[in-house]
């Protein structure tokens, strides 16, 4: 909303007479939560801009749309060559700019030869004047004002300073000046000095009028003014519609435009003799009712849209735009003013369908005053058209509806105190909720004021309400910082699973890698690779996405790890190490259409109630390596195991079955990690190198792998509290083992075949208590991989495979021959149980 | 005999200086004075000689198998001398590229969060987490956002399409529904902060679609404004290290009465080193967020007696605190995944 201080100054009357500038005005403002956005002077430059007579006019004889005009600036007669086709005759005035002066755009005004014939200084228009919206022609001034005066002093809303202010939802009162003056006035201790009414003593005429939706439009009235002559608005008028942002259209229109940045309510003014019946009827309009706005649009009605109609047809929509066949123009001699309170929802809903949102559509949609802010709108309107347009009100009508009941509050001053943590004396109160126009009686109990609230401030219902006022104008400088005592000992947790979280990003930041963030929303084609069976049917879309890009709620963090995997290398050559920790979404079902709970707005529903409505939201980790110097499959499975061997967790990595495969990662690259709590092992997530076929479609196939993971967070089981192990106090005595192994083999595979052998190899009685075991040495694991070989001597699809073989005993250094004895077992024991049709495993 | 104990002495000694690593040397060592030693091995001649000539030649043997050992020693010595003569020449230029393991990073809005988790703990907040995709009645009804005002357009908001029809699902606005869980969830006291991600159908150079907040909540007997100052003043001390002076400006949000923007001291205003601070405009304050006393209306909708309990909360936006704290310039570089941002943060 911007507000003019000029005209603000004139509504307020400071003690001691003192006067109001800008920069008081805007501290105010922001100290009062009218918060100041933007302080914009302007006029600077037109102080300098005369009132020029033309004394004669003759054509410029080299070019054929130019005129020589000689000038009178009020001391002497100046030679002007003017482009304007509007120059008024012989003993006219317009706005010149004498030589020196410099012009709002920047330009100076030097004497200079158009065309060969000399020319000292420029006649304006208002657009170069910028006050105004008319580029077309010059300005042309009022023939009674006096050559050589200057027009600011003709026209002082010409220079005025321009606040730019936030006035937010509760104070539709803010959004005129009137409103914003009270409380400045409030605030420096002033009176407020409404400008002056018109009188409608004329009879009242009740068919003017009928209201038969009393239920969305609460009181109004209407004012019949005759002979009114439509024309241009006074200068100062237009200038100030100008400053506050408006085009200047007429003085009808202007006069309701103007007394609604003043009053900060709308009016409208209907030619009334293009009213059927000269008459309005308040009503719903009917289904499929067309409607014409007077911006041009074209609207189907329906029954929930309050329309202002005449005998006949709608002539507005109530509250948000008149009708383009009323509407007031060079033709109209009477019309009917229109000043209302509809109810702010209705509004509210009507300009929404409509999708018109217009200054009137604003105020009612917040509530305009309904009481004497209305009846002083009115009247106010009715001087003005008298004064501006010649009009005379003839006769008038007012139609009751359904109002709101101002409320009536006990503030009770310790409560002042009990919220604020300051007091506020009961005088300064008074003062100020008298100031703000509440109603206060001290006839209520002892220590709290009766107070009833203004029509004008709908945002006032209860004590709260008031103690906020209070706040607003005592100030907040005073408040002091005082904590209080809690009443009971606070206790505080820690969510075990945020806990995990935390630990998680720290361990995959330790391993190298750079935790990205990406929005929650993404492109549904992004999705579609890495959705499994059903989950297309899951995804949570947004009704009102900013683009098709942004439409979806994420199934999977990978798509966007992809994004940034391109973001990065299109820019650079680097290796690119990225984990995201994050949420994504699904429905828990596939949804129909049974119909959507309501719940009692005024109450929060129970929790569980409301949650069971809400899709499912798990949180994920993701993991993408590529390029960087030994990045290979085994060092994105390095990267999660590290990452929750760092947890604490118990790490196992092992092949998929076939039909549990994950579709979208490369069929032979791919592998489950699986986290051992005591006897069992939980899938927490997976790894591998994303598929071929995506990383082409995402115009990243000439780049060869891509390594991702995955981890689900909630697959991960509480943290694991650390448990001190043993060390080993006689050495462990190692035996190699080379096993050839068909390629498709895994290694994982292999090692269990051995534990298990191991677990269920027979021990020699003479070890008695303590037999010699297949067992890690506190370091290494009983069984270690130590490499994987393909090539010479090893046939086609198949490899050797060498691994290396721990034993110990726990209580004795264990012989060579018992080893020896318990090794042939195990790899014996293995091999059978690895062997198959297809799986040939032999000792190499 | 003496001879041949000469003669080996004498291809010991010639053999000597040939030995250049300690390996070689034990060799020398075993073939000359080892238990099969070629000195070693005339002892076991003595027996063969009389006992004079057992008594000379075993002073001669042992006087030889001492000048061997003697010269051995020597030699050895010599030898690591000279070893660690060549080991201290050695030059290994440890101003090459460091071998250092890859280095992560953790995300900035995750840094700063942390901090004021951290920070608020130490206040006795504990810290609450909500869905991010919300119904409108924890989003806006609890909250005091009546239906139909025009508060609700205060945030415009992404609607989640509930296959239902309706308009019920929306993804959160803010971290304030999470006042309401937690509520509905404990009596008061309640002291929590709820940081988190939320969401507004925005997009433009200061405004991203996807943000965070963390949001403030104090509930219990005698809660006052002005424990929302001393609070705040608080929590600059332990943020910033230094107390720092927060101001209350009237504002409006529907969830609180009375309402205020809360801004605080500008803490960087020193960066600017005399000259004007480009964080706070020279102004020396910045926004931290909105704040204000719990409505009413919100304690009754779940359940608690506004008459016995009052409470306050803020809001503040924790991306705008990270680019000011870590002098990002611009807000999309924090979602575009760019690795050469992210190590920024590597530290």
């Amino acid at each position: 909303m911007r507000i003019s201080c000029q005209w603000l100054s004139s509504l307020v009357e400071l003690p001691n007479g003192a006067s109001l500038d800008p920069s008081l005005v805007a501290s105010v403002l922001t100290g009062v939560g009218l918060e100041v956005d933007a302080i914009e002077p302007t006029g600077a430059g037109v102080e300098s801009i005369l009132v020029g007579e033309i004394r004669k006019k003759e054509p410029h004889p080299e070019a054929d749309r130019l005129t020589l005009v000689e000038l009178f600036d009020g001391e002497t007669i100046q030679s002007v060559v003017c482009g304007a086709s509007n120059l008024p005759e012989v003993g006219g005035k317009v706005a010149f700019a004498p030589v020196g002066a410099r012009l709002p755009g920047g330009m100076e005004i030097a004497p200079r030869k158009v065309r060969g014939a000399p020319s000292t200084g420029m006649i304006c228009s208002e657009e170069e004047l910028e006050i105004g919206g008319d580029g077309d022609g010059i300005l042309v001034l009022p023939e009674s004002w006096e050559a050589g005066r200057r027009l600011v002093d003709l026209v002082p809303e010409i220079c005025d300073t321009i606040l730019e202010i936030g006035v937010t939802p509760n104070r539709p009162d803010a959004l005129g000046h009137v409103g914003v003056a009270r409380d400045v006035a409030v605030k420096l201790d002033g009176r407020l000095t409404l400008p002056e009414l018109g009188a409608a003593d004329v009879p009242v005429s009740e068919e003017l009028v009928s209201l038969e939706a009393g239920d969305r439009c609460g009181r109004y009235l209407g004012f019949v003014l005759g002979g009114v002559k439509v024309g241009k608005s006074p200068l100062w008028l237009r200038v100030r519609l100008h400053r506050l942002g408006l085009r200047a259209i007429n003085n009808c229109v202007d006069i309701t435009n103007y007394v609604l940045f003043e009053q900060g309510q709308p009016l409208h003014a209907f030619d009334r003799e293009r009213l059927a019946e000269g008459r309005v009827v308040i009503r719903r309009a009917t289904e499929g009712e067309p409607f014409a706005a007077l911006d041009g649009s074209e609207h189907e009605l329906g029954g929930e849209d309050l329309v202002i109609a005449d005998a006949a047809i709608p002539q507005a929509l109530a509250g948000v735009m008149g009708g383009a066949r009323s509407m007031v123009d060079a033709e109209s001699e009477e019309i009917l003013l229109e000043a209302a309170w509809f109810a702010p929802s209705g509004v509210r809903a009507s300009a929404g369908r409509r999708s018109i949102h217009s200054d009137s559509s604003y105020r009612f949609e917040r509530g305009v005053d309904f009481g004497e802010g209305l009846d002083r709108a009115a009247l106010r309107a009715l001087k003005l058209f008298e004064t501006l347009a010649g009009a005379t009100c003839t006769a008038k009508a007012e139609a009751l509806g359904e109002l709101p009941r101002p409320p009536s509050i006990d503030l009770r001053l310790s409560r002042v105190h009990h919220v604020l943590g300051m007091p506020v004396g009961a005088r300064e109160a008074e003062r100020i909720l008298r100031g703000l126009g509440v109603v206060v009686k001290s006839d209520g109990p002892i220590g709290s004021l009766h107070c009833t609230a203004p029509s004008h401030r709908p945002d006032i219902h209860r004590e709260v309400d008031l103690i906020e006022e209070l706040m607003r104008f005592h100030g907040l400088e005073d408040l002091p910082a005082e904590a209080s005592v809690p009443s009971a000992p606070i206790v505080e947790t820690v969510d075990p699973r945020a806990t995990v979280r935390e630990r998680l990003a720290d361990a995959l930041c330790e391993a190298g890698l750079h935790e990205h963030l990406a929005y929650s929303f993404t492109h549904p084609d992004k999705l579609r690779p890495f959705l499994g069976e059903g989950e297309a049917g899951r995804i949570v879309a947004l009704s009102n996405p900013l683009r098709v890009p942004l439409s979806v709620m994420r199934t999977h963090l990978l798509p966007d790890l992809l994004d940034a995997l391109e973001v990065n290398v299109a820019r650079h050559p680097h290796a690119v190490r990225l984990f995201e920790l994050g949420r994504v979404y699904a429905w828990a079902e596939e949804r129909s259409g049974s119909a959507a709970p309501t719940f009692d707005p005024t109450r929060a529903a129970p929790v569980d109630q409301i949650d069971g409505l809400l899709p499912e939201e798990r949180e994920q980790a993701a993991i993408l390596l590529h390029g960087g110097d030994a990045e290979d499959g085994r060092s994105a499975v390095g990267v999660l195991v590290h990452a929750l061997e760092r947890l604490g967790y118990q790490v196992r990595v092992e092949a998929f079955a076939e039909s549990k495969r994950i579709p979208y990662l490369h069929p032979g690259v791919q592998a489950a990690i699986s986290i051992i709590s005591g006897d069992t092992s939980a899938c927490v997530g997976h790894v591998g190198e994303l598929h071929p076929d995506i990383a082409r479609e995402r115009g990243l196939g000439d780049r060869a792998g891509i390594y991702v993971g995955v981890v689900e967070l909630r697959a991960l089981p509480a943290l694991p509290v650390p448990v001190a192990r043993e060390r080993p106090r006689f050495p462990a005595t190692s035996r190699d083992l080379s096993l050839e192994i068909p390629t498709v083999l895994p290694a994982a595979k292999v090692v269990d075949a051995l534990i298990t052998a191991a677990a269920g190899a027979a021990p020699d009685p003479s070890a008695g208590e303590d037999p010699a075991q297949l067992l890690g040495d506190g370091i290494a694991p009983g069984v270690e991989v130590v490499e994987d070989y393909r090539g010479r001597g090893v046939g086609e699809g198949r490899r050797a495979l060498l691994l290396r073989l721990h034993y110990r005993a726990v209580g004795r250094t264990v012989t060579d021959g018992e080893i020896h004895k318990l090794h042939d077992v195990i790899v014996q024991g293995a091999i059978e149980a690895l062997s198959g049709p297809e799986l040939e495993v032999r000792i190499r | 005999m003496l001879d041949q104990l000469n003669a080996e002495q004498e291809r010991f000694l010639a053999a000597l200086p040939e030995i250049a690593d300690e390996d070689a040397l034990y060799q020398l060592q075993v073939t000359y004075i080892g238990k099969k030693g070629s000195i070693t091995g005339l002892s076991k001649k003595l027996g063969k000689l009389t006992v004079d000539e057992r008594k000379a030649f075993g002073a001669e043997l042992n006087r030889v198998k001492k000048a061997v050992q003697a010269a051995l020693d020597g030699r050895r010595e010599e030898l690591r001398e000279a070893a660690r003569a060549r080991d201290l020449a050695r030059v290994e230029d440890l101003t090459m590229p460091a071998k250092r393991p890859p280095r992560g990073s953790l995300h900035p809005i995750r840094i700063a969060q942390r901090a004021l988790i951290d920070t608020f703990r130490r206040m006795g907040f504990d810290v609450a987490e909500g869905p991010h995709v919300e119904h409108a009645n924890f989003n806006f009804d609890a909250l005091n956002f009546q239906p139909d005002h025009p508060a609700r357009d205060m945030q415009d908001t992404f609607v989640v399409d509930d296959r239902r029809g309706s308009e019920d699902l929306v993804l959160r606005t803010h971290t304030s529904p999470v006042q309401i869980r937690t509520m509905l969830g404990r009596t008061p006291p309640v002291r929590i902060i709820a940081p988190g991600t939320v969401f507004r159908c925005d997009d433009d150079a200061t405004h991203s679609p996807m943000f965070h907040q963390i949001e403030g909540l104090y509930v219990d007997r005698g809660v006052t404004m002005a424990d929302l100052k001393a609070t705040m003043i608080q929590f600059t001390a332990a943020f910033f290290g230094r107390s720092l002076d927060i101001r209350l400006r009237p504002s409006y949000f529907p969830f609180v009465e009375p309402g205020a923007e809360l801004d605080m001291q500008c803490p960087f205003c020193e960066r600017a080193q005399g000259g004007t601070c480009s964080v706070c405009k020279g102004t020396g304050w910045i926004e931290l967020g909105g704040s204000g006393m719990v409505h009413p209306a919100v304690l009754e909708s779940v359940g608690v007696d506004p008459e016995v309990y009052t409470g306050w909360a803020f809001g503040f936006g924790i991306d705008r605190m990270a680019m000011l704290m870590y002098q990002i310039p611009d807000l999309r570089q924090m979602f575009d995944g760019d690795v050469r941002f992210l190590r920024s943060f590597s530290n």
